[in-house]
């Protein structure tokens, strides 16, 4: 434990002097901006960039604000997630490479508490920045559109909060599996991506599927969710992140060997 | 007593051996240096006695708890971290109580000569610099087995002095294990020799034994000419060596002395120009054991 919370503060200084703390959060934060703010001035954006051809009728249905905050998550799901696995596919890969785990490696070291202190780290930035980004936009969307019920809005958050979670966990454990942080990223993407695919070509009745887990966080803003889907999708996450612990930790102690003398 | 007992210790890479059938005891409180040519396999055999690596076959006895300091070739840092943060942190994961990390850390760091950079990010550090925070960051627990790669073969001369000086202080406290490439200084502090090549020990013993095996003492008279060498060696009753101008007397055990020799030639007309005692230094028995092995 006392070595947990000794990595944490490493992890923490780390994240503070190389400013992760600081551009990660911007990024969601001007993501939740945009939406609602480009919506809004949609009418304005066409006319100066050269309008519409004479005699085109177009009709611009107003989104609801419901329709912006899940626009929104549509932005998180893409471009914000490229940014955490960006972010943290070095976090225990890149320190081997350098050669800078070299020195922790030789010490009798507690791997639990290595990829703990990580994982634990990625994740809390992971989510100030995605509940940052969702207050912001939320603000924003109530000046332009309207007003979401509060409670809806933390609901949405924290259901896809789970999902992030598990990005975060998978992300770090491709980090302590693989040996560089390129293949790290580029394993924790595509496994993404097929995911995705996958769900969304035959995952039609598969209401337990963790991937589904940021639609019913849209879908409290809209509708009733489905409740009994919901927690077992929750559950099934948590299940995956379970097993992805045990590899991670067990392949970083493994992989100790790779480091760089 | 030895503290670490290395036996048939070997490391496969696929179908390379980097290291083959390894046998070696550490004695407590001595300092063994670890020589060989490049590839030779002693950065593989420290990794493994530090625990990075795991070796293929072969055993490395040694008390569990024992306390090890590592000091890598090229030992790499947070940039980000200040130097007295990192060695702090280091003492803390090598199980020191907190309240006595930082003294401890403080007090290592002056020892190696960083009192004025504490503070300071390492990001900024020499190459010098960040050598010495390396001894630090490895001695900061006081291990029991300090294993130093190449601790000396980055530094300028004057760096290389110092920290030849502070090992020479660690000796007294700790049991040492370095490899490197730079005889002359290993010769300074060294009990016991490995010479390594290919992966394998070819040559082992201490400093002593290892010389008066290969050092190949000999007294060498040089004259004015050929001639007269050759005319003074034709009358000696021991075997001789003939180069050119210069003869050479092969010493077996303090036999011939200096003194007999200077009697013998008093006693003859030939004209000397020089003569001296000669045994070969630790890179030249390095040189000979390599090539011959």
């Amino acid at each position: 434990m006392n070595q947990f919370f000794l990595l944490m503060k490493k992890e923490w200084l780390e994240n503070i002097r190389n400013y992760k703390i600081f551009w990660i959060p911007t990024v969601f934060v001007l993501l939740g901006i945009t939406e609602p703010v480009v919506n809004y001035f949609l009418p304005q954006i066409l006319e100066s960039s050269g309008g519409l051809p004479e005699g085109a009728v177009f009709e611009m249905p107003t989104p609801t604000p419901e329709q912006i905050l899940i626009a929104v998550m549509g932005q998180f799901q893409t471009i914000g997630i490229v940014v955490l696995i960006l972010a943290y596919m070095g976090t225990i890969a890149g320190e081997r490479k350098s050669g800078t785990a070299t020195l922790f490696y030789v010490r009798p070291l507690s791997f639990s508490a290595y990829f703990f202190s990580k994982w634990t780290l990625a994740s809390i930035i992971s989510l100030m920045s995605v509940w940052l980004g969702f207050l912001v936009s939320y603000y924003y969307t109530f000046l332009f559109f309207g007003k979401v019920e509060w409670v809806n809005l933390l609901q949405l958050m924290a259901i896809y909060s789970v999902w992030v979670l598990l990005i975060v966990t998978f992300v770090v454990t491709a980090s302590a599996v693989l040996p560089n942080s390129g293949l790290a990223a580029t394993s924790a993407f595509a496994a993404y991506l097929l995911l995705q695919l996958v769900d969304g070509l035959f995952g039609m009745n598969w209401s337990i599927s963790p991937v589904k887990i940021p639609q019913y966080a849209a879908d409290c803003l809209t509708s009733v969710p489905d409740n009994t889907s919901l927690w077992e999708a929750i559950g099934i996450a948590c299940l995956i992140m379970v097993v992805l612990f045990g590899i991670g930790i067990w392949a970083a102690q493994k992989n100790k060997a790779k480091t760089k003398v | 007593m030895s503290i670490v007992e290395v036996e048939k210790l070997t490391k496969h890479y696929g179908r390379e051996t980097a290291v083959n059938e390894l046998s070696f005891a550490l004695e407590k409180g001595t300092a063994t240096a670890l020589i060989g040519p490049n590839g030779a396999g002693k950065t593989t055999s420290l990794s493994m006695l530090a625990n990075l690596l795991t070796p293929s076959s072969g055993t490395i006895k040694m008390d569990k708890k024992l306390s090890v300091g590592f000091l890598p070739q090229h030992p790499r840092f947070f940039p980000w971290l200040t130097a007295l943060e990192f060695t702090e942190m280091a003492a803390k994961l090598s199980g020191i109580e907190s309240k006595k990390a930082r003294i401890q850390a403080i007090r290592t760091l002056e020892f190696v000569g960083l009192a004025l950079a504490l503070q300071k990010k390492i990001g900024g550090f020499s190459g010098g610099m960040k050598q010495r925070l390396g001894l630090a960051q490895a001695i900061v627990h006081q291990p029991k087995l300090l294993l130093l790669d190449e601790p000396i073969s980055a530094l300028d001369p004057t760096g290389r002095r110092e920290i030849m000086n502070l090992l020479k202080l660690l000796q007294q406290e700790t049991t040492i294990l370095y490899s490197t490439h730079i005889l002359n200084d290993a010769e300074e502090i060294t009990d016991q020799l490995l010479f390594m090549k290919d992966g394998r020990l070819i040559e082992q013993g201490s400093l002593k034994d290892v010389k008066k095996r290969h050092a190949d003492p000999h007294i060498r008279i040089r004259f004015e000419n050929r001639s007269e060498a050759l005319a003074f060696a034709g009358r000696q009753l021991c075997r001789t060596e003939l180069k050119g101008d210069t003869v050479l007397l092969p010493v077996h055990e303090n036999h011939p002395s200096m003194q007999e020799v200077l009697q013998v030639l008093a006693t003859q007309s030939q004209d000397i120009k020089g003569i001296e005692f000669q045994s070969a230094s630790l890179e030249e028995i390095f040189l000979k054991v390599v090539a011959a092995k």
